[in-house]
């Protein structure tokens, strides 16, 4: 009788979009690490837990006035709300109705209503038990009035820290890593104490003339000598009690040393994750980045003009060398191999790069990291550097939208500086912004005053720019002389005087940087007054 | 017709001698690789093979006499660095164009006396940060400038006679009579730099200043002829 409705709104929620996207954004709230939005949240809770923290040490020995109790039962509200929401999020119940539903359909048994809610409820438990949860569960309970004597239970609040901090995460991380080390050492440690213990006790005892009360005390002082701490409120007074006292000090050091080696070499070996993390958390930061594959001269000098432009950007090498020159210059690095998936992805490649760059020496290795990247993110710009000629068609194939050749570009160059030196000087020029002379597109926003002008309107000479051209994909202009294809659009070089331009139509002008600066302001400021006034 | 003797036969030389004037040029490619000389021979290039360290072998083939402009494109930087400074001490006032694999070997190229380093790693550097940070102009230029459209940046020398003499560049209006647009202008009363047609400074024109113009191969003919006449007048608007 349940399992229709249950199997019907299961449906429902598989297609609904809204559910969807809700869970979505509880996922990327809540447990996406790549989401921005994440590490708000995190840092919200960090502070909500520390005030936490300071409320309940205030409790201590002032009476929290009726603000202080609204704020705690606040604290609890979201606490609850977050721990019910990720187990929401830790299982898909619906899918779980479904494939059980059509498992039975399919192999035409009966559909056990009973069965399918164990199976969701043994997921949901399975959540519940996790580590996290039980800590947040602990954060929780205490707050509940007949539960008031677990008061200390909510210094597990600080424990939910664990979960917001990436530094705290990896210091876990580590030593987890070392369990074993570190279980060797601790059961090494508890027989030394243990002995020491019993052996200070036999020794110092009070009955033997010493200041050993009862085996506690024993055990205290063997924690204290074998830390090196050693407060001194309790000291062997014996022969045989300061003979036990020198080996313990003696083997104290020997174990302080291999946990603090263990500490260390463990670090190390998390070294590069811990530095790739900070890597990608940086990355973060940034909507607009650039990944350069490959840091050779090419790589090296596009990251010099990036860093000129402040564009951020990230490198990406296998090479020792090359990643010691990018770590010399401050720039943000991977040490792998590009062409790998795993790469790209945590490099940034679908989340916040705009531009993918292929600039390694080997054509081949070019074309496999155009397609890793292309496959990876069907919109973003792939430029490519082929130094043979025939791999350039194979780069445009494999997805890329530039192909740039080193050496054809130099070729012609060398031609150009044989033939028309001074032309040469006017390219290299442009190119390069010598001397503040640029050439800029810039764009004929709708309503800005030289939207439907005619050039010969628009005073370039006054101005003190060259008008070059303009950029148009408007079927308006298809019938204009000097036309050309430039991918998908027209570029119509020296427009006649009465060319009028439209919206969304780019103009190539040649000038100094104030001139164009001076005009594009002009153009915004036209643009934004007439928004103003319609 | 200017004699070029291009050491080294690879991508970059390849295209540089084919986007050379083949009839105001005669090519020689320095090649001692076999397969390298016969494939340039078979694309209709004149070859040699010979030991570029010895300078009775650069003489041979006619540095120090007819030989204009050297092309050190070897493969190793301190090959062309040899090169050079080898050319440099047989002729003072050859033209040696020279590629450099690293920012240290073009300042050694230019301490051995070549005129112009040619580093594509650089170039190519470059022109990747073009594309991502301009990338409508960067297209126009491959595409038409730099591609194998008809659109040119061709340099225009005012020969005595011409009636450009004595006119002034404000009074030029090439975008209007030769659909043309002036990029820039070296005005030898000033200096030999050039100045950008930005309508800072009007231009006295001279016999020997040099007009850089953007434009159609067609047009640009056109203008060079025009230029060159004597007494032309100029179609009014």
């Amino acid at each position: 009788m349940l399992a229709k409705p249950l199997v019907y709104f299961a449906y429902l929620l598989k297609t609904s979009n809204y559910y969807q996207r809700g869970k979505q954004f509880f996922y990327n709230l809540l447990e996406n690490p790549q989401s921005k939005i994440k590490s708000y949240f995190d840092l919200f809770m960090i502070c909500l837990v520390m005030l936490s923290v300071f409320f309940l040490v205030y409790s201590v020995e002032h009476e929290l006035s009726n603000t202080g109790e609204f704020f705690e039962q606040c604290v609890v509200s979201v606490f609850i709300s977050e721990y019910l929401l990720r187990a929401w999020l830790y299982s898909d119940s619906h899918r779980i109705i479904i494939k059980e539903y059509e498992k039975s359909e399919y192999l035409n048994t009966p559909f056990s209503v009973l069965k399918t809610l164990k199976k969701v409820l043994g997921k949901k438990l399975e959540y519940m038990l996790s580590l996290f949860a039980i800590i947040d569960l602990l954060a929780i309970l205490p707050s509940y009035r007949p539960l008031r004597i677990l008061r200390i239970l909510l210094i597990f609040r600080l424990f939910k820290l664990f979960r917001y901090s990436n530094s705290i995460k990896v210091f876990a991380d580590v030593l987890s890593s070392k369990r074993f080390e570190l279980i060797t050492l601790a059961i090494f440690m508890g027989f030394l104490v243990f002995i020491s213990t019993i052996a200070i006790y036999l020794f110092e005892n009070n009955s033997s003339g010493g200041n050993v009360r009862h085996l506690y005390d024993a055990f205290y002082w063997s924690i204290v000598t074998i830390s090196t701490v050693g407060y001194g409120d309790i000291t062997p007074v014996t022969f045989g009690g300061r003979l036990v006292t020198v080996a313990l000090i003696l083997t104290g050091l020997g174990v302080l040393s291999f946990f603090t080696s263990i500490i260390v070499s463990a670090f190390n070996e998390k070294m590069y994750t811990l530095r790739e993390n900070r890597t990608y958390a940086e990355l973060s930061r940034f909507d607009n980045f650039i990944i350069i594959c490959g840091f050779g001269r090419v790589g090296q000098e596009i990251a010099k003009n990036f860093e000129k432009d402040q564009q951020p950007f990230i490198v990406i090498d296998t090479d020792e060398n090359n990643i010691l020159l990018a770590k010399a210059k401050n720039y943000l690095y991977i040490q792998d191999d590009a062409s790998k998936n795993t790469v790209l992805t945590n490099a940034g490649i679908n989340s916040g790069a705009s531009s993918v760059i292929c600039a390694t020496g080997n054509d081949v290795v070019n074309v496999y990291i155009t397609l890793t990247s292309r496959f990876l993110n069907p919109k973003v710009n792939i430029i490519a550097r082929a130094n043979r000629d025939d791999n350039v068609k194979k780069l445009y194939q494999a997805g890329a939208n530039n192909v740039i050749q080193p050496f054809q570009i130099s070729g012609l160059l060398a031609a150009e500086y044989v033939g028309q030196p001074v032309a040469f000087e006017a390219i290299l020029g442009i190119l390069q912004e010598q001397k503040q002379i640029l050439m800029e597109a810039l764009v004929v926003y709708p309503n800005s005053l030289i939207e439907n002008k005619k050039i010969e309107e628009i005073d370039f000479k006054n101005r003190k720019l060259t008008l070059v051209g303009v950029i148009s994909s408007n079927k308006i202009h298809s019938k204009r002389r000097n036309r050309y294809k430039v991918k998908n659009q027209h570029f119509y070089f020296n427009p006649e005087n009465h060319f009028e331009l439209q919206a969304q139509d780019m103009i190539i002008v040649l000038g100094r940087k104030y001139s164009i600066e001076h005009f594009q302001d002009q153009l915004e400021k036209s643009r934004l007054r007439s928004g103003n006034k319609s | 017709m200017k004699k070029i003797a291009v050491f080294g036969y690879n991508n970059l030389s390849y295209e540089a001698i084919s986007r050379l004037d083949q009839k105001s040029h005669d090519v020689l490619i320095i090649e001692t690789d076999l397969s390298l000389r016969e494939s340039a021979e078979e694309k209709g290039f004149k070859t040699k093979d010979i030991d570029f360290r010895s300078d009775s072998d650069l003489k041979s083939i006619g540095i120090g006499h007819t030989i204009d402009i050297v092309f050190c494109f070897l493969l190793e930087d301190s090959s062309n660095v040899f090169l050079t400074l080898s050319a440099r001490a047989i002729d003072k006032d050859i033209n040696i164009i020279a590629i450099a694999g690293s920012a240290q070997s073009a300042e050694k190229l230019i301490a051995a006396g070549a005129n112009k380093i040619i580093d594509p790693y650089q170039i190519c550097g470059q022109k990747i940060h073009e594309l991502i940070k301009k990338p409508d102009i960067t297209n126009i230029i491959d595409h038409t400038v730099f591609g194998r459209d008809d659109l040119h940046i061709a340099e225009v020398a005012i020969p005595t006679g011409s009636y450009l003499e004595d006119t002034y560049s404000s009074a030029l209006s090439l975008n209007e009579l030769h659909n043309l647009v002036l990029i820039g202008i070296v005005d030898k009363e000033l200096d030999d730099n050039l100045h950008f047609a930005i309508g800072e400074k009007d231009h006295k024109l001279d016999a020997g200043d040099i007009l850089v113009v953007l434009g159609p191969s067609r047009e640009i003919k056109t203008f060079i002829k025009e230029v060159a006449k004597t007494g032309f007048t100029a179609p009014s608007n």
